[in-house]
């Protein structure tokens, strides 16, 4: 038998080195991805064998002042799955749909989705869930989960806010204290092999979520509750575009209480309130339907400037009485026209009927233009702009809400003519938004201290301590003690005999102001658009609050802010301060009146439409149905304020009827030439037409012409011969 | 004959370690799919022992069985061999994974590719052995040579294993070049070899797949660079000194079988770069006393026979560590001695008993 040659020998020990060389590359190699690479790769790896399972932190409460919950975080249950762990993804998907009432080819989609976790329902309510667990499926999770909830509903909507699916404040204190709100998340890790089942190595981690702060408003639930009410019953009554409502702690600058309506509910952001609307904007396209929740949305006080009109005499009178180029007994005289200021023909509103002389309260109660036109001018551009400006207007407050403006004010001294310092001493060719002058209000009401409103009081933590306190904060002092008394002293006149007669409370000391203002639309004023506000301070001796009420396009005849506006925040003021334990001190004539107007309100239900008529009216109430399409004989199945309550006498008592609709919508405008505001007020209410007006006394014109079939609830306008301001 | 010696003490105690950790490891690694599939957590486990067991009295016996009767009894063995691979197309052929690789015996499978490997280095390093004069010469040694290697890989080749086939094409090359061919015609062949896999690479869907996935595993991670990853999330995660004996995560289903093809990955998981290379160095042994044998073998069967057996060794287990370091492309090699499968370890087993025979006829150790 042959032997191994040398040769052989040799190439042996050659392929042991190659062999050795191949070992020490594969080594080096092993070393680089377990020692260099290593931490890199466990971290991946670590990845891939953890479940790491979000666990929500509960989103803070928001309580009112007196601890009331009007936003609140309840526990529901979220389903998700783990399409990778799904053994029969139809069969699975047919179940889960089943259960939780969905459309089964939409499950699939999400059982197959080529995701880690997909979220197949969120808030399934607690039945579903069980029904759910019990069916035991692979790779359907089922987990904790939280959903804000307003108690309320379309109450405080503005200052609330919303937040949307996940949790995130989108408008209001949800948007501006989200982060407080918000907390921290929690996680569950567990670890679990490649099919998902948990690996049986004990490294399970919980991490507690920590949740969110509360947040204490400064917003009381009642008065809140009286501003809406008022705010809803104004804007029925008027037939208003909107109406708004703030109440102020003019010590503080609390915001008490800020109702705008119409509103939405924060419970379903996208959906208006109305039904009606609800259908027309589901047929919009999307975008349009995004841009009306967004109108939806506005929050009018803050979001919005409007033209005050005489409401910002106060600030007016304000600057006169500080600056002493007036006092309270200055001697004005009223001629009708203002022949001072070049290169316009202003007048007094009551130009027609001059107010002749007066005093300077006296100016102030009837609101006469040329009385402040002269305070004006006697106070020149430069202090004038100085006060505004003081007063905080041409800048945000500060409030803690989304989207405030900053209105519109001269930008200098230089820019402003004679006639534009004319026409602002009087409230017009300004802007200011709502919640600016309240807050100057405020500052006239408390002695002069322009403070910063205050929405939030506190954060307090789940055990009700104070993690944070938000102090009121003085801005800067805009006028003297005495200025402040002075002027209220002066309002309240305006309350007792002026223009605001209607915002008169019984027993209470209240100061105030009306304004009535001509809408602007693309810089032009709008023909028959008002906007009428009424300011009021009360009690003037100890100013508890102060109140705005600003009515938009009111139409149902009445446009003048001492006519519709002072009755709602006269409403709103004594139901505040007979709420905030404020002593009335009645006199004896008033206790008297008193008595004689409480009336108790009778049971009108299943009376018909005419008998409930004539019981309220014998009464001295009146009544209100809410629809249109009633006919005499139409069963009254429910009424507001039910039966045993004591109101006053005028009160309105809304009926609600069962009602038949017209077989046919169209109606035939009559000729309302010659007739009477109230004869025409009676006509077309009788037709259920909607009519805006224009002037006093006879109608000399109306649009359509009589004649015109329109359709039920159209808009008819109609002006009188006497046209005024 | 010369008188007998004693085996070479080294190679065996570095066969018997790697057995024994191959049955733990196997044990561990196994354990999640045994408990989940086959509700039986020590079912491989069992079966890795008893074939353990067997493996060393199959060692022993061919420790005992003088080497040169192999060489008598080498055309009969490949005789043997050519039965069993073509038994597999009879309806004893049993399938597992798509792939039609085993025998069914009725009490346990087996797995002919195992046997042949063995087989063919036998037969091969006697015909090298008779044709010593002609292994210089094109035509009469090179040509039949080749013709062996080819039929031996197509033996393989027909069950549709490439990579079996490559290991064993690569084995009885080497031994060619131990017995002596000429460099230039090695390297010709060395070319035509790789022209030979590239082409089955290209002919194959997922072997392409696979081989793309090789540059990136990262970017295939959810498809064919699955498994590539995972093996090196393992190794990464075991570190330098390993998550501890049993404490591997990988092997809950995130390495397919990984008591088989990827075991080493679970070696490094769970017993570190320190494992590892305790493997490797052991591996190493072997493939030293291998060649060593080789060297001090008395006559040039013995030799060739040795240097085959060595060979086979160290392709399988350099395959292996490669594919699971991702140095070289996916595909499925069992680690010798530590990997699950009854056939492989037998044959295996009976490799290193004939390798301890052939050592105790091995001339003085000079050192």
């Amino acid at each position: 038998m042959p032997s191994p040659t040398i040769s052989t020998k040799k190439r042996l020990i050659a392929m042991l080195l190659i062999v050795s060389i191949f070992v020490l590359g594969l080594t080096i190699r092993l070393g680089y991805i377990q020692i260099v690479k290593g931490e890199e790769l466990k971290k991946e790896a670590l990845e891939q064998w953890t479940r790491d399972i979000p666990v929500k932190a509960k989103r803070g409460t928001i309580y009112d002042r007196k601890g009331k919950k009007l936003a609140i975080s309840i526990s529901t249950n979220t389903v998700w799955c783990r399409p990778a762990d799904i053994e029969n993804p139809k069969e699975t998907a047919k179940i889960v749909a089943n259960i939780l009432e969905m459309d089964e080819n939409e499950v699939l989609e999400k059982l197959t989705k080529k995701q880690s976790v997909v979220r197949v329902k969120m808030w399934i309510d607690k039945e579903k869930a069980d029904a759910l667990r019990k069916e035991n499926l692979k790779g359907i999770e089922i987990v904790d989960d939280n959903k804000r909830y307003y108690p309320f509903g379309n109450f405080a909507s503005y200052i609330l806010g919303h937040t949307n699916i996940d949790q995130v404040g989108q408008y209001g204190v949800e948007k501006t204290y989200n982060k407080y709100l918000t907390g921290t998340p929690g996680r569950w890790i567990k670890t679990a092999d490649a099919v998902g089942r948990q690996l049986p190595y004990e490294n399970e981690k919980f991490y507690e979520p920590e949740n969110g702060l509360n947040l204490v408003l400064t917003i009381d639930e009642t008065i809140q509750h009286f501003a809406e009410k008022a705010a809803l019953e104004a804007l029925v009554k008027n037939k208003a575009k909107k109406v708004s409502i703030i109440v102020m702690e003019p010590k503080t600058g609390d915001i008490l209480a800020m109702a705008s309506k119409p509103d939405y509910d924060p419970n379903n952001p996208r959906e208006p309130l109305n039904e009606k609307l609800k259908e027309e904007w589901a047929k919009l396209p999307v975008n349009e339907q995004i841009k009306k929740w967004y109108d939806m949305w506005r929050n009018f006080p803050i979001n919005d400037s409007y033209e005050p009109g005489s409401t910002f005499k106060i600030i007016t009178a304000a600057a006169g009485l500080e600056e002493g180029v007036v006092t309270p007994t200055s001697q004005f005289y009223c001629d009708g026209f203002i022949t001072s200021v070049e290169g316009a023909r202003l007048k007094c509103w009551r130009y027609y009927n001059p107010h002749g002389s007066e005093t300077f309260v006296e100016g102030v109660q009837n609101s006469c233009n040329e009385v402040f036109v002269a305070v004006g001018q006697r106070l020149g551009k430069e202090n004038m702009l100085k006060y505004i400006k003081g007063f905080g207007f041409g800048e945000k407050t500060g409030i803690d809400l989304t989207g405030e403006q900053s209105g519109i004010i001269p930008r200098s001294a230089d820019s402003m003519r004679e006639v534009n310092l004319a026409t602002i001493s009087y409230g017009q060719g300004i802007a200011v938004t709502p919640i600016q002058l309240i807050t100057a209000i405020s500052a006239v009401a408390n002695g002069g201290k322009l403070m910063e409103p205050r929405i939030v009081k506190e954060l307090i933590d789940q055990d009700g301590n104070i993690i944070e306190k938000f102090k009121p904060e003085v801005r800067r002092k805009v006028i003297s003690e005495e200025t402040s008394k002075t002027l209220l002293k002066i309002l309240e006149t305006v309350v007792s005999t002026g223009t605001g007669k209607k915002a008169y409370v019984p027993g209470y000391r209240v100061g105030g102001k009306t304004g009535t203002a001509q809408k602007v639309i693309n810089g032009r004023y709008a023909d028959g658009k008002y906007i009428a506000s009424f300011v009021a301070i009360a009690p003037v001796n100890d100013p508890k609050i102060a109140v705005l009420a600003v009515i938009d396009e009111p139409s149902n005849g009445e446009y003048y802010g001492g006519r519709i506006a002072a009755p709602v925040a006269g409403q709103v003021v004594k139901e505040t301060l007979s709420y905030l334990d404020v002593e009335p001190q009645f006199t004896e004539e008033e206790k008297e009146k008193f008595n004689e107007k409480n009336v108790v309100v009778p049971d009108v239900r299943n009376k018909t439409l005419r008998e409930a008529g004539r019981i309220l009216l014998r009464l001295g109430l009146d009544y209100n149905t809410e629809t249109l399409n009633v006919e005499k004989d139409s069963v009254v199945i429910d009424q507001f304020p039910l039966p045993g309550t004591k109101v006053n006498k005028d009160s309105l008592v809304e009926l609600y009827v069962k009602t038949k609709r017209k077989e046919s919508n169209e109606i035939v405008v009559p000729n309302l030439t010659g007739k009477s505001r109230q004869e025409v007020i009676k006509i077309l209410n009788k037709l259920n037409l909607r009519f805006n007006f224009k002037g006093e006394g006879k109608a000399v014109s109306q649009t359509p012409k009589p004649g015109t079939k329109v359709d039920f609830n159209a808009l008819v306008k109609v002006e009188f011969d006497r046209i005024d301001q | 004959m010369a008188k007998k010696k004693a085996s070479d003490f080294t190679l065996m105690i570095a066969t018997i370690l790697l057995v024994f950790i191959g049955i733990i490891m196997v044990f561990s690694s196994s354990y999640p799919e045994a408990y989940y599939k086959l509700k039986d957590g020590y079912y491989f486990l069992k079966r890795q022992l008893m074939y353990s067991l067997l493996g060393v009295f199959v060692m022993i016996f061919f420790m005992n069985f003088d080497y040169w009767r192999l060489n008598k009894l080498s055309k009969l063995i490949y005789l043997g061999c050519i039965v069993l691979a073509f038994l597999i197309f009879t309806p004893l052929g049993t399938e597992y994974h798509g792939a039609r690789r085993w025998i069914n015996l009725g009490f346990t499978t087996f797995q002919p590719s195992e046997a042949i490997k063995l087989g063919s280095i036998i037969y091969f390093a006697s015909y090298l052995t008779k044709k010593d004069r002609d292994i210089k010469n094109f035509k009469k040694g090179v040509i039949p040579s080749l013709i062996i290697i080819g039929f031996s890989c197509i033996l393989i080749l027909i069950q549709r294993d490439l990579s079996t086939s490559v290991t064993l094409g690569a084995t009885l090359v080497a031994i060619l070049f131990i017995a002596g061919i000429k460099l230039w015609q090695l390297f010709l062949m060395g070319a035509a070899g790789v022209a030979g896999i590239a082409a089955a690479i290209f002919s194959e869907k997922y072997r392409m797949e696979r081989f793309i996935a090789f540059f990136d595993p990262f970017k295939y991670k959810d498809t064919v660079g699955w498994q590539v990853v995972q093996s090196l999330y393992a190794l990464g995660s075991g570190g330098i000194f390993g998550l501890g004996l049993g404490k591997s995560r990988q092997k809950f289903f995130y390495i397919p079988e990984p008591y088989n093809d990827f075991i080493f990955s679970i070696i490094g998981e769970e017993l570190g770069f320190v494992g590892c290379v305790t493997v490797i160095i052991l591996f190493l042994l072997i493939i030293w006393r291998g060649i060593r044998i080789a060297l001090n073998s008395r006559d040039l069967f013995a030799c060739l026979l040795a240097s085959g057996i060595t060979s086979l060794i160290t392709v399988q287990s350099l395959i292996h560590i490669a594919v699971v370091t991702s140095s070289a492309p996916t595909t499925g090699i069992p680690l010798p001695f530590v990997s699950y499968g009854g056939t492989a370890l037998l044959v295996f087993m009976s490799a290193i008993g004939i390798l301890l025979n052939i050592s105790r006829y091995t001339e003085l150790d000079r050192s």
